[in-house]
């Protein structure tokens, strides 16, 4: 835990050192509350931040997907073949997600097939894949770190602000953002919890939009939302508030949970990968409209998310080239 | 000599200052006021030597005692706590590695570890001054270490209903661990460390000691000059009470000498072969616990190996590295075999430390928990420790036998001490008295 709080402070001071332009909105815990200026310029509920580009829309896809195994020389792929493995960044507290299978010690979830998913494009074998767990404020610096992910698959809203550091792929998940009260609370959305203490994870967007609430909650940032259900159940927070498919991972695990509310805002789901190779975020989109057509998606969604309801449509993927 | 005198007015003007003193002068010039003025010096001086003798036996034995029945024992009990959390929480990180439901065995040591903490934190607790630092930091382990069970006992209960909230539970647990209670533990260490060097300052009592060698000395010579004095006025050459005085004073001066200078280098041993090496050693343990810990939660982490500079592996093992080099060049005998096999077995468990790394660097996280919990690096691991232990349990004994035996002949010289002055006094009042008896 000591390693991840110092990797934690390393990457605070590092986005704090470049002016918050990386993206991300960490900012030091508790501090939130006592800073107006801050509150002002972050993304209101619903209104994001940043409307100067359309955040769903991702590079096409080009040539028909490579056989596995084969991938073409010169692309990142070929980099990722030839070391034997793909790099995967994901949390591993996110129940349904990616979370930490206490039987068998795995991180599995639907972040994690889909990441098992380009695994299975490049080598043929999902099983060739490192999970490597990353901090939330840290998912925008993983994919240019010095030893970098290849691909961060982490409940990640792909937004504009975001989009500036890094590409995402097209959205391959809807997600809009809720609260978590408990069972016994009259509460019956963000509105009711002026003045509580509402956690989110440090350096989610779900943090920001707490501190932006009309009826002002206090935000509570935590390392990761399972830390926020530990802070939760000893009292020390009144709510949780962020995606609703996160929340429904920590209620199923405390029976004296519920998840109340309209969805505060639009939270749509790419994976992150640098920019320093297109080809890549090419091949990944070309693999997820594959699998959104083959039914490859809707299983996924049923192995994982299937308690939440029969399996929408796939998100529809958008492209701005 | 009676302070009564002091109270009288000056009974003429004269050019003395005071009564007393011109009395005293006065006394000088005539044969039987000198031999008035020795006796009464003499018997001044006795009483003051055997109370000054009895008092520094006194002193040193409560000192010796202390460091023996309380300050050592504190450092002690200090390590215990210290290790104790320190391997409680590196076996609750490797408990969760394993994943699944927790092994029987690693549920066991932690329960005893728990247990040793709690036990060395309540005699501790009789051992230390109701305020404090010390104090203040067994207030705060009382109350955090409950907490700590508490969150490890929910990190359980929810690991058996297989919620992954529980992997929080335990990262908060070890947080607490790490940044509370660890810490606090580590200052009441320091403080009982501190305690012990005030210890040896007490048990050796220097100053008692420096002030009676001192009045022995002007009693000796005192004893002399009356003799000579004597020999010179009158007709005998020896005054047989006096010259036993003498002898006794002798034998006194000797013993005290014999009693303190052994229990000085008792002491010193203690302090070289035993305090010395006892903190060390437990600090080497303490680092040793550390290491692995820090090597679990790295993996627990899943977050690849820390950068180079940032590593907390990497200050935990130069501390170690050191400890070990001081405590092998500080010690003989068989904690000199144990330290070499623990240098030993260090080695071993730096090369699984190494070759995790390189797993887990590889991409073969599972391949790199097998072997961080495996059977073979825990045996490397227990080795390690369990030679630090059998060093250090070597070192306390000879602690122990080192403070007994500079506590021998302290209580002796407590109650010889003053007898033996009192015994000058009488010879030298009798061998005056008969001189005296001569001018009346």
């Amino acid at each position: 835990m000591r390693a991840r709080a110092v990797t934690v402070a390393a990457v605070l001071l590092v986005s704090l050192a470049a002016g918050g332009c990386s993206g991300d909105s960490s900012r030091p815990r508790g501090e939130a509350s006592a800073a107006p200026s801050a509150a002002a310029t972050a993304p209101g509920p619903g209104t994001p931040a940043d409307t100067s580009c359309n955040p769903r829309a991702s590079r096409r896809p080009s040539a028909p997907l490579p056989k596995p195994g084969a991938m073409p020389a010169g692309t990142y792929m070929r980099t990722i073949q030839d070391r034997g493995r793909l790099i995967l960044g994901t949390s591993q507290d996110t129940l349904l997600f990616s979370s930490r299978n206490p039987f068998t010690g795995k991180i599995e979830g639907f972040d994690v097939d889909m990441g098992r998913q380009i695994a299975a494009a490049i080598f043929g074998d999902p099983d060739k894949i490192q999970i490597r767990v990353i901090g939330y404020d840290d998912r925008v610096e993983a994919v240019d770190a010095e030893e970098p992910v290849d691909l961060v698959a982490d409940t990640m809203t792909a937004n504009c602000d975001r989009w500036r550091d890094v590409d995402f792929s097209t959205i391959y998940y809807d997600a809009g953002q809720k609260v978590l009260v408990s069972s016994t609370s009259d509460a019956r959305g963000i509105g009711d919890l002026g003045g509580r203490k509402v956690c989110a994870a440090q350096g989610s967007t779900s943090y920001d939009n707490i501190a932006a609430a009309a009826s002002k909650p206090v935000a509570v940032a935590r390392a990761g939302f399972a830390d926020c259900l530990v802070a939760f159940q000893q009292n020390e927070v009144d709510a949780i508030s962020t995606d609703d498919t996160i929340l429904v991972g920590l209620a199923a695990q405390d029976p004296y949970a519920k998840v109340v509310g309209p969805r505060m805002s639009q939270e749509p789901y790419g994976m992150a990968i640098s920019k320093k190779h297109p080809e890549f975020t090419r091949f990944v989109n070309a693999v997820l409209e594959r699998n959104r057509a083959n039914g490859t998606w809707k299983k996924t969604y049923e192995r994982w998310l299937g308690d939440l309801g029969p399996a929408p449509r796939p998100p529809a993927a958008q492209y701005r080239d | 000599m009676s302070t009564a005198q002091l109270d009288r007015p000056a009974p003429a003007p004269g050019p003395a200052p005071g009564g007393v003193l011109r009395r005293v002068r006065a006394l000088r010039h005539t044969s039987p006021g000198r031999l008035q003025l020795l006796l009464t010096t003499l018997v001044v001086l006795g009483l003051l030597t055997g109370l000054v003798a009895g008092l520094t036996a006194a002193a040193a034995r409560a000192g010796t005692d202390d460091l023996g029945d309380r300050a050592q024992p504190l450092l002690v009990e200090a390590e215990t706590i210290y290790s104790a959390l320190a391997d409680a929480d590196t076996t609750a990180a490797q408990a969760f590695l394993a994943g699944g439901l927790e092994p029987a065995e690693l549920t066991r040591r932690y329960e005893a570890d728990l247990d040793r903490a709690t036990t060395a934190l309540t005699s501790a607790a009789r051992r230390t001054p109701p305020s404090g630092t010390a104090a203040e930091a067994i207030r705060t382990l009382s109350a955090g270490i409950p907490r700590y069970a508490a969150l490890v006992a929910s990190a359980r209960a929810n690991n058996r209903q297989g919620l992954p909230v529980g992997a929080s539970y335990l990262s908060t647990a070890s947080q607490l661990s790490r940044d509370s209670l660890q810490p606090q533990a580590q200052m009441l260490f320091r403080d009982a460390r501190y305690e012990v060097d005030r210890g040896y300052a007490g048990a050796r009592a220097s100053w008692w000691s420096a002030l009676l060698v001192v009045l022995l000395a002007a009693l000796l010579v005192t004893l002399l000059v009356t003799q000579v004095h004597l020999s010179r006025t009158t007709r005998r050459t020896f005054n047989i009470p006096l010259l036993v005085a003498t002898a006794v004073t002798l034998a006194l001066t000797l013993t005290t000498a014999m009693i303190l200078t052994g229990q000085r280098s008792h002491l010193n041993d203690a302090a070289r072969d035993g305090s010395a090496p006892v903190a060390l050693l437990a600090e080497a343990r303490i680092y040793a616990l550390r290491e692995r810990s820090d090597d679990a939660l790295t993996l627990v982490a899943r977050q690849g190996s820390p950068e180079p500079g940032k590593d907390p592996y990497e200050v935990t093992s130069r501390e170690l590295t050191r400890r070990l080099d001081q405590a092998g060049r500080g010690t003989d005998g068989s904690a000199r075999q144990a330290v070499d096999s623990a240098a030993r077995h260090r080695r071993d468990w730096e090369n699984a430390h190494k070759q995790i790394r390189a797993l887990d660097e590889g991409g073969r996280y599972d391949d790199a928990v097998r072997l961080a919990v495996g059977e073979a690096t825990t045996q490397t691991f227990t080795s390690l420790t369990g030679d630090l232990g059998r060093a250090l349990e070597d070192r306390k004994e000879a602690f122990t036998r080192e403070i007994d035996a500079a506590g021998r002949g302290l209580g002796l010289l407590t109650v010889v001490g003053p007898l033996l002055a009192l015994v000058v006094c009488g010879l030298a009042a009798a061998g005056l008295r008969a001189r005296l008896e001569e001018y009346r």
